[in-house]
């Protein structure tokens, strides 16, 4: 196996998982996993269905509790953080089923982590101008600048998954986990998705990105990792981890 | 509206209303309205964590009935003015609306439901076995048949109540525009969600509760004067868990006007019904008002009025309909 974390002094990472165990009654859905990811990486995480992805979302975002092993995000121990702590500290992320506030505005959807995640972050406070105008500039950037006054039920669904993200951003997060932020989107849509990703990340977010269509894997990942029941099996370069025997193993049988 | 002007007009139509009650010669409808104000008082109480958070509550009887005889037995005891019961009920309700909160609050949907109905029988059986308060036997109070200013006591009662209204319906506009109020409103659509995005859920929703639990207290303190008597089985009615439950559900959840519109139409209903028909037709009427608004109409008579400006019916924002979704997406 190789592994990744144990090369990067631990002060230089941003999330350093270790040893990440869940279990559901007798189920171990995660077995000792280790992540790590560095400030700005963009981390492609991928594993057949059932693997534990989302699992280890909610684990690393507090939405799940763990059974072992420890969480530090940004040099900081976070295991005892229930989720909106952490997504105060700028750990964000994003659903695989888009979960919009349905009864709120888009514009107030992204009031929730302005005034929530950033406002209680300290330091700067935002006004109610400042808050209308980030919304305002963050939805036009996702392109929903003309349905600010929508509800969330009159988007289509890959409106939807760009305000999964807005929101997702609207915290302002120094990490993003994107579950399957792709799934079920046509070729050109999941290029629009991909671009907006990246370009969250040219200004410094790190992404861990999970992901099944492995053409927006491998044009997004600096670095994959790779999930199959629950153990991580393979973390490394993407061209050497999808020609791994035991990674082709996973996905084709053996 | 800023909220300065809402409280402004909120008094103007308080005052209005008590104005009105001192040139009504027949106490009666002084009486009736009493009840209905009581009723947007509990109905605003229980949208606060039944409509804006969507925690279906089906223990405003045992907060009522907590206010009720803890006023009741503070005036045997130390024969205290209602101005000051009220407080004291209401911080009484406030801390049970927490205790249970913290209790029960973890629990989704249904379940806390269940909690809620659990409460009202311990508290019905704690009152029933509760001596100094005349147990099941129930309970006289004495009232001065005239007072000051007011002449009567009831119009003196109905300006109480009309001032707990006025607060109620105040507190929950406040809360509605409020950064709180945004919170709890993500928290109804979604709590994972509303957790990502930094929202403390756990703290809220005990904050709604607690909120909650003190209004519907503080209604119940004056209501051992307005009864003169009181004994567990009447103040333990289910009509007035069905009621403000109802009424919210009928006027429209998402807004502090709904339960007042649903107060004053099903309240007036069932004064009039009282005196016209009989008053065991009420719950019947109510019972099945609400399931033509469940189904028919979810976000109520607030919800039929903004259909006709063009917007969709929102479902999920009903709570009865959310609560049984909620299971459903907590397993995602």
């Amino acid at each position: 196996m190789m592994t990744y974390a144990t090369a990067v002094a631990a002060d230089e990472l941003i999330l350093d998982a270790r040893g990440i165990t869940k279990r559901f009654g007798g189920f171990v859905a995660l077995n000792k996993v280790d992540l790590a990811v560095r400030p700005g990486e963009r981390l492609g995480l991928i594993g057949p269905n059932g693997s534990g992805k989302s699992t280890l979302t909610n684990c690393l975002c507090g939405a799940l509790k763990t059974d072992g092993g420890s969480i530090s995000f940004a040099g900081r121990a976070i295991d005892n953080l229930s989720s909106y702590q952490r997504a105060r500290l700028g750990l964000g992320r994003s659903f695989q089923l888009p979960r919009p506030f349905h009864s709120l505005s888009l514009l107030d959807n992204l009031r929730i982590p302005l005034v929530y995640a950033v406002n209680a972050r300290g330091g700067t406070h935002l006004t109610e101008q400042q808050i209308r105008s980030r919304s305002s500039d963050l939805l036009g950037e996702f392109g929903l600048g003309a349905k600010l006054h929508r509800l969330p039920g009159d988007l289509t669904q890959v409106e939807m998954r760009k305000l999964e993200l807005a929101r997702a951003m609207a915290t302002d997060p120094t990490l993003l986990v994107s579950d399957e932020a792709l799934a079920g989107l046509s070729h050109s849509e999941v290029d629009e998705i991909l671009a907006l990703l990246l370009a969250l990340n040219k200004r410094g977010v790190a992404v861990i990105f999970i992901e099944h269509i492995m053409r927006a894997v491998m044009a997004f990942s600096e670095r994959l990792a790779v999930l199959v029941a629950g153990e991580k099996i393979a973390d490394g370069a993407p061209k050497e981890v999808i020609a791994d025997e035991r990674v082709i193993g996973a996905y084709l049988g053996q | 509206m800023s909220n300065g002007r809402f409280i402004a007009l909120a008094c103007l139509v308080g005052a209005a209303l008590v104005g009105a009650s001192m040139f009504v010669t027949n106490e009666y409808y002084v009486f009736a309205a009493y009840f209905v104000l009581q009723y947007v008082v509990l109905a605003t109480a229980w949208n606060i964590l039944g409509g804006y958070v969507g925690y279906v509550n089906f223990g405003t009887t045992a907060f009522l009935a907590i206010g009720l005889y803890s006023a009741a037995a503070l005036n045997k005891w130390l024969d205290l003015p209602i101005p000051v019961l009220i407080p004291i009920a209401g911080l009484l309700c406030g801390a049970v609306g927490l205790a249970m909160g913290y209790l029960t609050i973890r629990l989704r949907g249904v379940y806390f439901t269940i909690a809620t109905l659990a409460l009202s029988v311990v508290v019905q059986t704690f009152i029933t076995n509760w001596e100094y308060v005349g147990g099941s036997r129930g309970l006289y109070v004495m009232r001065p048949s005239e007072i000051p200013v007011f002449g009567s006591y009831v119009a003196y009662l109905f300006f109480l109540m009309t001032v707990l209204a006025v607060a109620a319906v105040v507190t929950a506009r406040v809360i509605e525009r409020s950064t709180f109020g945004f919170g709890l409103a993500a928290i109804r659509d979604d709590e994972t969600a509303a957790a990502a995005s930094g929202v403390p859920v756990l703290r809220l929703k005990l904050i709604a509760a607690a909120v909650s639990g003190t209004f519907m207290g503080m209604a119940g303190a004056p209501l051992p004067f307005y009864l003169t008597y009181v004994e567990p089985t009447s103040s333990f009615s289910l009509a007035y868990t069905v009621n403000s439950v109802a009424m919210p559900l009928v006027g429209g959840t998402t807004s502090w006007l709904g339960p007042v519109i649903g107060a004053v139409l099903l309240g007036t209903m069932q004064q009039a019904m009282t005196v016209l028909i009989s008053s065991s037709v009420n719950l019947l009427v109510v019972g099945v008002l609400l399931v033509i608004f469940v189904i028919a109409a979810p976000n109520g008579i607030l919800g039929l009025i903004r259909s006709m400006g063009g917007k969709k019916a929102d479902p999920e924002a009903n709570p009865l309909a959310a609560m049984l979704v909620a299971e459903k997406r907590s397993s995602q």
